[in-house]
């Protein structure tokens, strides 16, 4: 018996359905439910980490993100631009700079600047939210200095010699006309970067952490040694998904609109 | 009819094996506990956390509980010792969860901690103590001293729950790991470190710009932890513990790590 290209198609698309509902029953057999409710979702511990999780651990993830995400952005522009420099010593140092923040861990990066820096200079950092959130944003703004090279790069090459035919200086056609469409092409993988930042946030508390500068997953940690239990951390796991996920759907939305204006 | 006989001799089979273990475990007393893997203990602990646990430059598992617990182990029926690096936040609960089947990490005895795991004999007193740089060794002795100050703490540990009881006027900062803790320390973040008084004087033993400034009397003993409901074991390694003290192993031990024989 021969089968037709498409009854072929067909038939090998209901088997990996059939598979996919085997492996499902297989998982609801195999996992111990109430086992693991009582490991992970107990009620009552669930009940407990509000409000404290969302008013001050929360709030400070948003923190440690949102200046090492403006920073990022900012000192990522400016790295940007030195890559893309004609001058030679510019595109060096850039170049460096992204190849090393890049290729040491954040942990290392978070150790060396939060208490290397003091060791070495006797200075010391003013609070946990910048002891924190310098090394964020100046490991993020070595990814972002990436993304954005590569947008400026993705603009047409016509667009810079229409803007400077028209007059216009090489820095005021790349800040009004290049730039702006850069970050348009740029959105999606900036929206990466934000999110990856908030995980990353999770790693400021290796430099201690006061009763007020928490941050969810520590706050999550210490749930699970108060309450010997790990419901505290699959909450705090929750939290991150409510936090990212309107970010995300904000940013297709402008996505969406800026395709319709291109129209 | 011939699957049946298959059947049978299947039955037969096992029946076989089963009464060979059973057999074995008669014939010597000790051996009625079992182990996650055969001829192993394995052991979960939080390293490194000095003079405790850490490993060696050639990654050697060494320090006073692996010393111990391999004493222990060895007494238990010559059992060779497995080490698992775990992070020490709801370190008790690893054996419940079939990941090793002792915990041997400097863990004081707490009652919280005894209503998720079964504890052995304690093995250790410990005394917490403050650790500050030499030239605040004279002054930075007591509560008073150290008011509108800031104290590192290890996250989850009983010098934790100290701190927050008896150093009420003082910023306490909690740190996941002991080496970021002693970092803060050496760079000037934090003025003093509260911990196990052993872990404090390794500390300064190895470096001369600390000094230890006070010690405190809790009445804290160290303990090893196993499964709740798994006697068996706990009575093995109680038993192999005061075997290696009645040997001298335990006393060769201790005045290998702390430099002073056993009180």
């Amino acid at each position: 018996m021969s089968l037709s290209k498409r009854q072929r198609a067909n038939l090998l698309r209901y088997f990996v359905y059939a598979a996919t509902l085997i492996a499902l029953a297989l998982l609801i057999f195999i996992v111990d439910w109430s086992k693991l409710s009582n490991a992970m979702f107990k009620w009552r511990i669930i009940k407990e980490q509000f409000p404290d999780i969302l008013t001050k651990a929360a709030r400070n993830t948003l923190i440690f993100t949102f200046f090492g995400f403006i920073g990022g952005l900012g000192l990522g522009l400016i790295l940007a631009l030195m890559r893309l420099s004609k001058v030679r010593p510019y595109r060096w140092f850039a170049a460096t700079y992204i190849e090393v923040l890049r290729g040491i861990p954040l942990l290392v990066t978070l150790l060396i600047l939060g208490f290397g820096v003091p060791i070495a200079t006797g200075w010391t950092w003013p609070n946990m939210y910048v002891q924190g959130a310098a090394p964020l944003a100046l490991v993020a703004a070595a990814y972002i200095a990436e993304t954005i090279r590569a947008g400026i790069e993705a603009v047409p090459r016509g667009q810079m010699e229409a803007a400077r035919s028209l007059g216009m200086s090489y820095s005021r056609a790349m800040i009004t006309v290049i730039i702006p469409q850069a970050f348009r092409i740029i959105l999606p993988p900036l929206t990466n970067e934000f999110v990856l930042l908030i995980k990353d946030t999770s790693l400021i508390s290796v430099l201690g952490v006061t009763e007020g500068t928490r941050d969810l997953a520590q706050f999550g940690r210490d749930g699970v040694g108060k309450f010997a239990n790990a419901t505290p951390l699959v909450v705090a796991g929750l939290v991150y998904l409510i936090l990212t996920l309107p970010l995300t759907q904000l940013v297709a939305y402008m996505e969406r609109k800026a395709k319709r204006v291109r129209r | 009819m011939k699957r049946f006989r298959t059947v049978a001799a299947t039955f037969a089979a096992v029946a076989l094996v089963l009464s060979a273990c059973s057999d074995d475990s008669e014939s010597s007393p000790d051996a009625e506990f079992t182990t996650i893997s055969d001829g192993k203990l394995t052991v979960c602990t939080d390293s490194p956390y000095e003079p405790f646990e850490w490993q060696d430059d050639d990654g050697n598992w060494t320090g006073f509980d692996i010393d111990l617990l391999t004493a222990v182990a060895d007494e238990m029926g010559g059992l060779t010792l497995e080490v698992i690096d775990q992070p020490f936040e709801g370190i008790w609960l690893a054996p419940a969860a079939k990941k090793c089947d002792i915990v041997g990490s400097a863990m004081t005895i707490t009652e919280e901690r005894q209503e998720a795991a079964l504890f052995s004999d304690p093995y250790f007193n410990a005394d917490q103590s403050l650790l500050v740089s030499a030239d605040q060794a004279e002054t930075l002795v007591d509560a008073a001293s150290l008011a509108g100050k800031t104290i590192a703490v290890q996250s989850n540990t009983t010098g934790e729950t100290y701190a927050n009881e008896n150093f009420t006027d003082s910023t306490i900062k909690s740190f996941a790991d002991a080496t970021a803790l002693f970092l803060a320390l050496e760079s000037g973040q934090v003025d003093a470190a509260l911990q196990d008084l052993p872990v404090n004087a390794d500390r300064a033993m190895k470096n001369t710009d600390l000094a230890i400034s006070a010690t405190f009397t809790t009445g804290e003993q160290y303990g090893f932890a196993v499964a709740k409901d798994n006697t068996a074991l706990i009575e093995a390694v109680n038993a192999g513990l005061a075997a290696a003290k009645s040997s001298g192993d335990y006393a060769e031990i201790y005045k290998k790590y702390f430099g002073v024989d056993p009180e």
